[in-house]
């Protein structure tokens, strides 16, 4: 993550340019984030079906068309930004939160718990991340909540082992050697100096996070293992679009495009703040 | 006659070819003889939970039961029986005994011979606890016991008149499976390889998930007279692949994967008839039509205003056109329109009238509604649950459902809930009450069968949690028979008491099952009277 590009290549990129594809990246977010927020703004009611009008293609009244039972996908796709991207950002809250925590437990704590906890993370790490969330709603069963915790559980070494990592660093460093020097709870140690210092690369690493999080949630979704008929989000909306791809391409298409472009978006604003954040220009 | 066989089948591939080469328009499989030999392969929607014909239950299986097993009578498609694998039967004068001589010359393919012990050995196979009580209950209600007269004449004793006794044993619960297989299986109720019958075809092996191959049988020759022709079946090897998306199914069948595919949905109907190299058919199921019965144990269905609002609150024709673009046949009763008994008086009597729906509900005490915009009643949201079982979701139920949710929300705020589940899950949300509507369709070839499970009082499938002695009393005159009139007196009643009177039900449509092939297969037919694709017993392959 922290290869060094040769300094010639870093230089010519370093030139200011315009970069398209960040600016397209933040239209797209600022257009999720508003769909989140306020979908009634952009469309209808996302619920409201027509019989009489099924699987009709794109037009000046429906945007994206209508799906199987009349519904109308632009409409859909909206509300569905506020179903998918907040489960995607519940679950990332979770993974975050649990990872700094157990990262922080690992890398302060006796030698055998850190063993205990890095080879636990390693464990999760090493299970394949949707067979890990499948595994974890067959037990809770399906639905949205299961879903979140699912998918934040699955997500959590990620974080952990970074934060563990940073704290290695941390508790070896000068100006906690000398705060356990003054003495002092070793809460407030932890609090003061460790934690602060420990959170760097966090935010930089949610960001890119979430966009893998989204991606796991609609994927359970089309699965039918999130949040169940007539929600509309993604994921699901793609699966039951998916019986009339040789009829009606716009029913499913459109919400995997919608999908797609939040996750590039998501993806690449992350790699430019990390970039930034690790003084690379990129 | 057997050794002729080979030559016949000889004579009618020259004719074949010789019809190919010419170029005449009568070429290819439509105008062909019969061709002996091949192996096809047909993509069906629904996987089968059991080969155990006793166990039977799911119509769209029907096809896979005929290749293996064979029953002592079939239908004729008149309303009437064939001899299969008997040759007769008489009914004494009471209507209490009847007597079936049986075909000496059928051996089953683990090597039993056919016989009357082995008719009872079947028979009484079903007084084992557990077995099949939805059976018991029913066709075999007023069974009192099999008698053994010879090997090749068997009685069957009842304590009272009972029709249904000539569907049961045409039905695949009471096909016949080698008594030395029902001893010795090691898993009898899901059946499978070590399951032996009579039919033309031997199941080889079953992968589950994936396919079910059958090899031919080739000592068979003893089809039924109206079975289109005689001995061994055409086909070597007849393989069934399990393809639950339709959309993969009509892929599969477009690219050449597969030769014959059932279950096309309304919505791909013209990616098939545009193209010259498939063909399309239909039939129309036998049995009960596909309905939402209302659970009237609690509330909010045990109130005869709400039940008769939500079926006021649904426009079925327009939901139907919706989801099935035109093709489904709207039902009216709990009967399917193919059936004799069909009340066709019950049509466009109630239905579709949204006001009516919401002047019910209101009345009913239904008048507040909550932040959803669902109605409420005492701070108790309207809400209605519908439990579907995965395997036995066809023909789109699940997205029908939807419209229906859609449709029910939209004109009278009824709050529907949907949730599609795996079997246990399902069974078990049924016993213990957590579903207000449970959606059914039954394929009985006699409709009185399927009436006796979903509304007899003690009927295995009544959901409707309604019992009512009367109903009972007409049920049991409809089953006594043997006269076609009353029966259909009896019947008639049921259903105006039934849809009309106590609005136990809304009927949505008549199942159907379609069917499509590449133009190189023959034989491919419906069977008579149950509606369902036939067995692959007439199927062939152009060369």
């Amino acid at each position: 993550m922290t290869l060094a590009l040769p300094r010639p290549v870093a230089r010519r990129l370093s030139l200011r340019r315009p970069r398209p594809g960040l600016a397209a990246a933040g239209l797209v977010l600022l257009l999720a984030l508003a769909a989140v927020i306020w979908p009634a703004l952009f469309a209808g009611d996302p619920l409201a079906a027509d019989p009489l009008r099924v699987l009709e293609a794109p037009s000046a009244q429906h945007w994206f068309g209508t799906d199987q039972l009349g519904r109308d996908v632009f409409d859909r796709v909206v509300h569905g930004a506020r179903h998918s991207l907040s489960i995607g950002v519940a679950a990332t809250v979770i993974a975050v939160g649990a990872g700094i925590l157990l990262g922080l437990i690992a890398g302060l704590a006796h030698r055998v718990a850190d063993e205990a906890l890095s080879r636990g993370f390693d464990a999760l790490a090493a299970f394949p991340l949707v067979l890990l969330a499948l595994l974890f709603i067959a037990i809770a069963g399906t639905g949205t909540t299961s879903l979140v915790v699912a998918i934040g559980i699955a997500t959590t070494p990620h974080y952990a082992r970074v934060v563990r990592a940073q704290t290695l660093v941390v508790r070896q460093a000068a100006y906690v050697t000398h705060a356990v020097a003054f003495g002092g709870s070793r809460v407030r140690l932890v609090l003061r100096h460790v934690l602060p210092n420990v959170l760097g690369p966090i935010p930089v690493l949610a960001m890119i996070g979430l966009g893998e999080a989204v991606l796991i949630a609609a994927g359970l979704s089309f699965l039918g293992l999130g949040p169940q008929p007539p929600s509309p989000e993604w994921g699901a909306m793609l699966s039951e679009g998916r019986g009339y791809l040789h009829i009606a391409w716009w029913a499913s298409v459109l919400p995997g495009a919608a999908v797609t472009a939040t996750v590039i978006s998501l993806t690449v604003i992350g790699r430019h703040l990390q970039n930034r954040f690790e003084g690379r220009p990129a | 006659m057997r050794r002729t066989r080979p030559a016949v089948a000889a004579i009618a591939l020259a004719l074949v070819l010789t019809a190919c080469s010419s170029g005449t328009p009568q070429a290819g499989a439509e105008a062909g003889q019969p061709v002996s030999g091949g192996s096809l392969t047909w993509a069906v929607e629904t996987e089968p939970i059991t080969f155990n014909p006793h166990q039977y239950a799911q119509a769209k299986a029907r096809l896979l039961v005929w290749n293996t097993f064979e029953a002592l009578l079939t239908h004729d498609g008149q309303g009437g029986y064939l001899p299969w694998l008997s040759t007769g039967h008489e009914v004494s004068a009471d209507g209490k005994t009847y007597t079936f001589t049986l075909r000496t010359d059928v051996t089953f393919s683990d090597g039993t011979k056919f016989d009357a012990g082995a008719v009872k050995a079947n028979i009484d196979q079903f007084s084992v606890e557990g077995y099949n009580p939805a059976v018991l209950a029913v066709q075999l209600r007023n069974l009192d016991r099999v008698e053994v007269v010879d090997p090749a004449t068997v009685t069957f004793h009842l304590r009272q008149p009972d029709v249904l006794l000539l569907d049961f044993l045409s039905s695949p619960q009471g096909a016949q499976v080698s008594p030395k297989s029902l001893k010795e299986a090691k898993n009898l109720k899901a059946g499978g390889p070590d399951l032996a019958g009579t039919g033309p075809f031997v199941l080889d092996h079953y992968t589950a998930g994936q396919e079910v191959v059958f090899t031919r049988n080739p000592a068979y020759n003893w089809a039924p007279a109206n079975a289109g022709h005689t001995g061994p079946a055409y086909l070597d090897r007849i393989t069934y692949r399990f393809l639950k998306e339709s959309s993969v199914r009509v892929g599969a069948l477009t690219s050449g994967q597969v030769q014959v595919v059932e279950g096309v949905p309304a919505t791909d109907e013209a990616l098939i008839t545009a193209n010259p190299q498939l063909s399309l058919s239909r039939g129309l199921n036998s049995g009960s039509a596909y309905a939402y019965y209302f659970n009237t144990a609690h509330a909010p269905f045990d109130d005869l205003r709400v039940r008769q609002a939500f079926r006021e609150a649904v426009d079925v024709d327009a939901v139907l056109s919706g989801v099935y673009r035109g093709t489904a046949t709207r039902a009216w009763s709990v009967i399917g329109p193919t059936s004799p008994f069909y009340d066709k008086t019950l049509e466009k009597t109630y239905g579709g009238d949204a006001a009516e729906a919401n002047r019910l509900l209101d009345e009913a005490g239904w008048t507040a509604r909550d932040a959803d915009g669902f109605r409420t009643r005492d701070g108790k949201r309207l809400t209605v649950r519908l439990v579907q079982s995965a395997p036995f979701v066809r023909d789109r139920r699940d997205v029908l459902a939807q419209a229906v949710q859609a449709q029910v929300k939209q004109s009278a705020s009824i709050d529907l809930n949907v949730a599609v589940v795996d079997q246990g899950t399902a069974t078990q949300a049924l016993a213990d009450g957590q579903y207000e509507v449970f959606d059914n369709s039954r394929a009985d070839t006699d409709a009185g069968a399927a009436l006796n499970l979903l509304l007899h009082s003690g009927g295995a499938i009544n959901r409707t949690g309604f019992t009512d002695p009367a109903l009972d009393k007409l049920l049991e005159a409809g089953q006594a028979g043997p006269d076609q009139a009353r029966r259909q007196a009896a019947y008639q009643q049921v259903q105006r008491l039934v849809v009309t009177d106590q609005a136990l039900v809304l009927p949505l449509y008549a199942p159907a099952d379609q069917v499509a092939a590449g133009t190189g297969v023959g034989g491919l037919g419906f069977e008579p009277t149950a509606g369902v694709p036939g067995s692959a017993y007439n199927l062939w392959l152009s060369k």
